[in-house]
């Protein structure tokens, strides 16, 4: 982690060994998706680039300007939303179901991190594309993750 | 008994929904607070609301503040369910009205004992 990655909101308040990033998205997959603790893991190294990705993302619009995103296969949103859900695989989902949970997923998450930024003012409505978002001026902060053995990576960026 | 479920995430609104009917509540699902609000108006008589608190037209907030300005709601029992966790948005949303707040993420135990609480659900009975 580089000096700038270590400190993406407020470097006093992250000093300890855990990432809160990694607990936050830990407690809310454990809570709502999967019931339970333990299938999402810290992944060892960088997630690769999708092949066919989705990306949520919301931002946190206060004192500083930050966006929290979610990136992962199709693929992985599509079994995230059964999941979600409740659903089987063989259960059919649309790609309005998907675009919606994987954004209430961010949304969630997103919602969390602001509570970390001092003076973090509003949250912006979850958004749900098949390309990286415009905008962002720069990566503070990345967690990859294996969910279920799938790629999946939440990030933080500054906004211009 | 009726209970609306505002949200603007259908996935949420369906979460909600499904810790909610085996409880024995008939639910009611609006996008956003003015729908809520609508619903109300046209007469439904719900004992619950599940609010989200950012949503697009009205927010949850906003829906809160509506209901609590008007005498013939004053029944309604507001739970504010949203990822908003900070104190100091608990504290506005209390303020503005809620009877109860719940962070996402939950788990169904955390929203069927908050209803235990408000007394809208036996636990014992429902198992």
């Amino acid at each position: 982690m580089s000096e700038d990655m270590a400190t993406p909101f407020d470097p006093g308040e992250w000093t300890d060994a855990a990432d809160p990033v990694e607990a936050i998205a830990s407690e809310v997959f454990a809570a709502m998706v999967d019931g339970e603790p333990g299938h999402l893991q810290p992944r060892s190294g960088p997630a690769p680039e999708p092949d066919d990705g989705l990306y949520a993302w919301v931002d946190v619009h206060g004192a500083t300007r930050r966006r929290v995103l979610l990136t992962t296969e199709r693929e992985t949103a599509t079994a995230l939303t059964r999941a979600l859900l409740g659903l089987s695989p063989d259960d059919t989902v649309d790609d309005d179901d998907i675009a919606d949970a994987f954004g209430e997923v961010a949304n969630v998450v997103g919602g969390n991190v602001k509570a970390l930024v001092p003076d973090p003012g509003d949250l912006t409505l979850p958004e749900v594309a098949p390309t990286r978002p415009p905008a962002a001026a720069g990566l503070l902060h990345a967690v990859p993750f294996d969910w279920r053995g799938r790629p999946l990576v939440v990030s933080l960026w500054a906004l211009p | 008994m009726k209970a609306l479920v505002i949200d603007d995430s259908r996935t949420m609104r369906r979460i909600i929904g499904g810790i909610l009917r085996p409880l024995g509540f008939d639910v009611v699902e609006a996008e956003n607070g003015q729908d809520a609000l609508d619903a109300l108006e046209a007469g439904l008589d719900a004992e619950l609301a599940c609010v989200d608190w950012n949503m697009p037209v009205m927010d949850g907030l906003g829906f809160i503040s509506a209901v609590r300005r008007e005498r013939r709601w004053r029944d309604l029992t507001l739970v504010m369910v949203t990822t908003e966790s900070e104190q100091s948005q608990i504290v506005r949303a209390l303020a503005a009205g809620a009877h109860e707040y719940v962070i996402k993420p939950f788990t169904p135990d955390a929203i069927r004992d908050k209803l235990q609480l408000l007394g809208l659900v036996d636990l014992q009975e429902t198992a």
